[in-house]
């Protein structure tokens, strides 16, 4: 079968009526259990396979695929409204989009969210339709030394996430990486800094940390402030009016990261995090007002927005077409595959051409409906900031705490959670900014693995880091980005006192 | 010597940093692996050494808005370890009580104490909120918080 019938066939299922009711159940399901405190989309996804079961593989898949963007969609909203990221993929999210809707505009921040993720999400999904055979091969040449150098080129975000001052900026990210470094080391099977507690062998959750740095500090703030006014124009709050200018203003982050959140998101192991990440300070890099980033800026929020989504719809290349999993989330979906006897990689596309395209053919309805579901709610989702602050101060503990123990089952997890609120509250105080943090956290551990993994390969020969192609590009391009803020930033404060 | 405050974080991250060595060059090491554990963790290490010996010599570029951050009022710090208390004892009660017992009391208490005086909204609020959450969590989701004293 060729693959225009391919395609075909694929709308065929996804415009079949089965077809749409279950994309609306999966995008629905997944909205809401990602909104949810700490549930992501593994757990939407893992908490959908015993439904799926006798189901048909077709619309079944085509539900599960809803149930993962949906989840993705979802979680940008607690980042928006309470600064309390609850997947990594959304972290990003909340640097723009918190301080915006503190300002009265969380209708709005969610509207701007809610568009660049049907554009992030459409658009890629028109690259996975035309490329998704060819990207294959893109995805497996990533070697060790490329995934080293990935890490890298993410982690020279650092310097433009800083506050005024770079040191610090460096200073919060390697403590990051330290604390990353907690745990029974994959490769040696060593315990790094356990203390001998078994709580801490598998390491801290990025739950804990992200909630801990970003939604307890946060509280402590809004304890301090709890008696000021609420919101500058109270009225406005649920307002989703977007003007034509802030539209333009969009519509440059949302392009760009399309094309980039999507590339990011084919290579295994990449994914949204990363893809968000990049496109934040890409977009703050060639920006002409980097100043506004931080502070409510409507391209720093349409930019991981639009990326995070673009990388969900990559991620489904390696995974349809070559059986890989790039990520956690990925891996549970794979699972959903086989649970359903249906065997995603290079014979999926030739066997069972319904399920592949049917998938693909889906996704441009799912971001349809996601749009349509979630815009009329967006007024009522933003009257959660109308509640009095003190009310709102003990739902958002709870909130955050929820969402640790629903992974964990574990209070010393709650109690680390807590330390690591004081810990981001003592770092707001004293100006060191927690993102360098917790990229850091983020990406520190696979940097080290691939980091090991290639002088292992090499034998202990760095030369490897500049033989292959794609790490050295990769490695120059991340040096340039290190450097470049750090240049800029001593050139303005000499034309300064001149 | 520490006058500035930069150079009184910079000690700070400076033993944090000795420390954090002193433990990674207790590792042990494996005769067979060409890159060990411990050297990625060492490179940390001192690369953090020599930023806080940066930080200690940096000039002060604190904004102005940033300084007026750090000027809490002594209530408040008072206020947010009472919280930070509270916290604490929920942990602890946590899975003696159950779930929707603690986080009764804890958004009622809490709030009551940051000064939200509805009582009945309050307690509204207080049972409800665990309620949806709980029943959401264990019945629809499968996932389990804890019981406690409660049946059910």
């Amino acid at each position: 079968m060729g693959s225009i019938e391919g395609i075909l066939s694929g709308f065929q299922v996804a415009l079949s009526l089965e077809g749409i009711l279950f994309v609306l159940i999966g995008v629905l399901v997944g909205t809401f259990i990602g909104m949810l405190p700490g549930l992501g989309p593994i757990s939407a996804i893992a908490v959908m396979i015993p439904i799926t079961f006798g189901m048909d593989p077709a619309p079944a898949l085509v539900m599960m695929a809803g149930v993962y963007y949906g989840a993705i969609f979802g979680g940008s909203t607690s980042s928006i409204l309470l600064n309390a990221p609850g997947v990594s993929g959304t972290v990003a999210t909340a640097f723009d989009g918190y301080p915006m809707a503190q300002q009265g505009k969380a209708g709005k921040a969610l509207a701007i969210a809610a568009i660049s993720s049907f554009v992030g999400g459409t658009v890629s999904v028109i690259l996975l339709m035309l490329f998704a055979p060819m990207l294959s091969s893109v995805a497996i040449s990533f070697d060790p030394p490329a995934y080293f150098a990935l890490m890298f080129l993410g982690l020279t975000a650092i310097t433009s996430l800083s506050e005024g001052s770079t040191i610090k900026a460096l200073i919060s990210a390697v403590i990051g990486f330290m604390v990353v470094t907690i745990g029974i080391d994959p490769q040696t099977g060593t315990q790094r800094f356990t203390f001998g507690n078994v709580n801490l062998l598998e390491g801290l959750d990025f739950l804990v940390i992200a909630l801990g740095l970003f939604a307890l500090a946060e509280v402590c703030t809004l304890i301090i402030n709890r008696k000021d006014l609420y919101f500058e124009n109270k009225r406005k709050i649920g307002s989703l009016k977007i003007t034509k200018d802030e539209f333009k203003e969009m519509r440059g982050p949302m392009t760009r990261q399309s094309f980039l959140g999507f590339l990011l998101g084919v290579l295994p192991g990449a994914g949204a995090t990363i893809a968000s990440f990049i496109g934040y300070i890409t977009e703050k890099r060639i920006s002409k007002n980097p100043e506004e980033f931080g502070r409510g800026s409507i391209k720093g929020l349409a930019a991981p927005e639009t990326a995070n989504n673009a990388a969900t719809s990559g991620a489904f290349v390696p995974l349809l077409s070559l059986g890989i999993p790039g990520s956690g989330t990925t891996a549970v979906m794979l699972g959903a595959f086989l649970v359903l006897n249906v065997q995603p990689g290079p014979l999926l596309m030739t066997d069972r051409p319904e399920i592949f395209w049917g998938i693909i053919a889906s996704m441009y309805i799912g971001n349809v409906f996601l749009l349509i579901l979630n815009l009329p709610l967006i007024p009522y989702i933003s009257k959660i900031l109308k509640i009095p602050r003190p009310l709102l101060i003990s739902l958002v503990i709870m909130f955050s705490i929820i969402g640790v123990y629903a992974i964990s089952f574990n209070t010393f997890d709650l109690y680390m959670l807590l330390l690591f609120g004081v810990v981001g509250f003592l770092m707001r105080l004293f100006s060191f900014p927690a993102p360098p943090f917790i990229l850091a956290f983020i990406l520190g551990g696979m940097m080290e693995q691939a980091f090991r993994q290639s002088l292992t390969i090499s034998n202990g020969n760095y030369m490897i880091f500049v033989e292959s192609p794609i790490a050295i590009s990769l490695l120059i391009v991340g040096f340039l980005s290190f450097l470049f803020p750090i240049v800029g930033h001593y050139r303005r404060k000499r034309k300064g006192i001149q | 010597m520490f006058k500035t405050l930069n150079q009184r974080i910079s000690l700070v991250l400076l033993v944090l940093a000795i420390v954090y060595l002193v433990l990674a060059y207790q590792l042990p090491s494996f005769a067979y692996t060409v890159i060990d554990a411990d050297v990625v963790p060492k490179g940390l290490g001192f690369i953090l050494i020599s930023l806080s010996i940066g930080l200690f010599f940096a000039k002060d570029s604190d904004t102005e808005e940033q300084k007026a951050r750090r000027k809490i009022p002594k209530k408040d710090i008072g206020t947010l370890l009472a919280v930070f208390g509270f916290v604490f004892l929920f942990i602890f009660f946590l899975e003696i009580l159950g779930f929707i017992v603690t986080t009764a009391i804890f958004i009622f208490g809490c709030s009551w104490f940051l000064g939200y005086k509805k009582p009945v909204t309050n307690a509204l609020v207080s049972i409800l909120f665990p309620l949806f959450m709980y029943i959401m969590f264990t019945k629809f989701l499968q996932i389990n918080l804890p019981q406690g004293i409660l049946p059910f």
